[in-house]
């Protein structure tokens, strides 16, 4: 019992002093600038050109989707940040050389991402509501809370993944950005998976968002929690699996740095 | 049982060479080395740059896996029982990294006593004590991007007492302080010697080494080529005199010349801004300094003087005495 404590402690501490310490853009311009300034061009962006190419009745995807995406601006970025400045920081072998439990450790890091995601994508709804006309008065309370935060959750297993790979890749941020085009493109967000080949549609699947971006879509249009409940699950299988290979990357990181005398290599 | 136990450690690091036609080349950083510290013992590891020491350090603190050889902390070995040795053990590596600048200096401590399992009520008390101990007091919710480098390096020294260690790892705690830093942690780590602290520390002051350690191991190219008190290591010069030259402008060769002297052993030259010292080790003392300044004749003199031997002196006839010459920092 009183491991579980001193874990959970790693855990919380973690989750609020790392974001604190490593979250870069964790001042007030740049916050703005990033976490509203940001996803509400991206939405206006996407929804105004998808409207202009298809007509006013699409609103509705465009806005819902990249109100969605807008998750992966926290799940990437600031997970990957708070993973993988614990290196620039020169933090790395200090937390190593620690008798810490790397899960609680490695999974605190996301925690207080996740729920500045949901708070992400709660704006970024609002936005598509009060600015683009997007009607929410047909979404069930829940399964919309629900879906967020899932969604969210499994967009930050992803970030992990990224961050365990940032302690390994010279350049990040080349990494990160490809991942959010990618996400961009091909989690449905912008371009209906119905329009893509049998197996660029398998590779979405194997995105986080995606099945996210579906269900919200259908709970705007009025479907019950029950109807949605299998692309949940889907959702947050996928982020569990990215979690999993992140934390994988994580210990084989340390190992493999031990083992080879790079630890602090930047 | 000792609190450090070292046999036939070794490590081999392999670089990879080349762009298009890559090729890997070994470098041997620790080739066999073997030593003993006993509890509460300040133990001194002296080496030249890339002689070692952090190499060491940083096994014996679990953070890197020799490629052969043992090595156990409080009998606990480093690799295969490397979750028994990480809370008996603190360490701090020279520098300002390794903390979160953002953050105050108290809530740095409180992260790493959760990661060393504290309790909150011990965690507070240990932090109020370490702040005082280290002189932070009434500074510490200051962000640590605001605080001096030798705050940032008493900070670390307290981060690395937070679970109160039995054995202290100090890789070069005192670099790049400003001397009355560097005065204020040599005070903090006597303090922890009184405590009845293990304590193994590396650093290129000499004076500092011999101020503070019991025993001294000098290490070059991964091995150790002497392991004594600094009494005893000062006994290996004590056949020689030192001649000091302050010199403006001394070109290589007459080094060499100077070095070639036949009564000379050992030169070693120390640069600062516009001058030099030139350091000539010798059993001849004032006798040799005619022939010296004979060679030095283009270079212009200042002061000359010839003084016992210091364990600087020791340390470099060890290190530098397979080629004549070490250039000291």
């Amino acid at each position: 019992m009183q491991g579980l404590i001193a874990n959970l402690r790693i855990f919380l501490s973690g989750a609020v002093l790392s974001y604190v310490a490593l979250f870069r853009w964790f001042e007030p311009i740049r916050y703005v600038a990033s976490k509203i300034i940001l996803p509400l061009n991206q939405i206006l962006f996407f929804t105004l050109l998808g409207t202009f190419a298809t007509g006013p009745q699409t609103a509705s995807f465009y806005a819902i989707g990249n109100a969605l995406q807008v998750a992966a601006i926290s799940g990437i970025y600031g997970v990957t940040m708070s993973v993988g400045g614990e290196r620039w920081e020169g933090t790395l072998i200090y937390l190593f050389g620690s008798p810490a439990n790397r899960f609680f450790l490695f999974f605190g890091r996301a925690f207080v991402h996740i729920v500045d995601g949901i708070l992400g994508v709660v704006m970024g709804l609002a936005w598509a509501a009060l600015l683009l006309g997007v009607d929410l008065s047909q979404a069930d309370p829940l399964a919309m809370a629900l879906v967020i935060l899932i969604t969210t959750a499994s967009t930050c297993g992803l970030g992990l993944l990224m961050g365990a790979v940032s302690l390994v890749a010279l350049d990040t941020f080349f990494v990160n950005n490809m991942v959010y085009f990618l996400l961009l493109v091909f989690s449905g967000a912008n371009v209906p998976l119905q329009n893509f080949p049998e197996a660029v549609r398998t590779f979405s699947y194997m995105l986080p968002l995606t099945r996210g971006i579906l269900a919200t879509r259908q709970i705007v249009a009025g479907a019950s929690l029950a109807e949605v409940a299998p692309s949940l699950l889907g959702e947050a299988f996928i982020g569990a699996l990215y979690l999993a290979l992140g934390y994988s990357l994580f210990k084989s990181f340390e190992y493999f740095a031990k083992r080879r005398g790079r630890l602090e290599a930047m | 049982m000792n609190a450090i136990e070292i046999r036939n450690l070794r490590r081999v690091y392999r670089a990879t060479i080349g762009t298009l036609r890559r090729h890997i080349r070994e470098v041997v950083a620790l080739d066999g080395i073997s030593l003993e510290v006993r509890p509460g013992e300040l133990f001194g590891l002296l080496g030249p740059n890339g002689a070692g020491k952090t190499t060491t350090v940083k096994i014996l603190t679990t953070l890197l896996i020799p490629t052969g050889g043992q090595a156990s902390i409080l009998g606990f070995d480093v690799v295969g029982q490397a979750d028994r040795v990480r809370p008996r053990i603190g360490f701090i590596f020279g520098g300002e990294r390794g903390l979160y600048w953002r953050l105050s200096a108290c809530d740095n401590l409180r992260y790493f006593a959760d990661l060393y399992h504290m309790d909150p009520d011990r965690s507070r008390r240990r932090i109020d004590e370490l702040l005082e101990l280290v002189g932070l007091l009434g500074r510490e919710d200051e962000k640590v991007e605001g605080y001096s480098r030798g705050m940032r390096q008493r900070l670390h020294v307290a981060r690395a007492l937070l679970h109160d260690p039995e054995v202290l790892f100090l890789d070069e705690p005192t670099m790049g302080l400003d001397p009355v830093g560097a005065r204020e942690l040599r005070q903090v780590i006597r303090d922890l010697k009184g405590q009845g602290k293990t304590i193994f520390l590396t650093t290129h002051y000499m004076f500092e080494a011999d101020a503070l350690c019991d025993r001294i191991a000098v290490i070059n190219h991964g091995r150790i080529v002497a392991l004594d008190t600094p009494e005893r290591l000062k006994g290996y010069v004590r056949d020689l005199r030192v001649i000091e030259l302050e010199v403006f402008g001394i070109a290589p060769p007459v080094i060499d010349q100077v070095r070639a002297l036949p009564t000379v052993d050992a030169v070693s030259v120390e640069d600062f801004e516009q001058k030099q010292i030139l350091l000539v080790q010798s059993p001849q003392g004032s006798e040799l300094i005619p022939e010296i300044l004979r060679l030095l004749d283009t270079a212009r003199v200042g002061k000359v003087v010839v003084r016992e031997p210091t364990l600087e002196d020791a340390y470099v006839r060890l290190v530098g005495g397979d080629r004549g010459l070490a250039q000291v920092d």
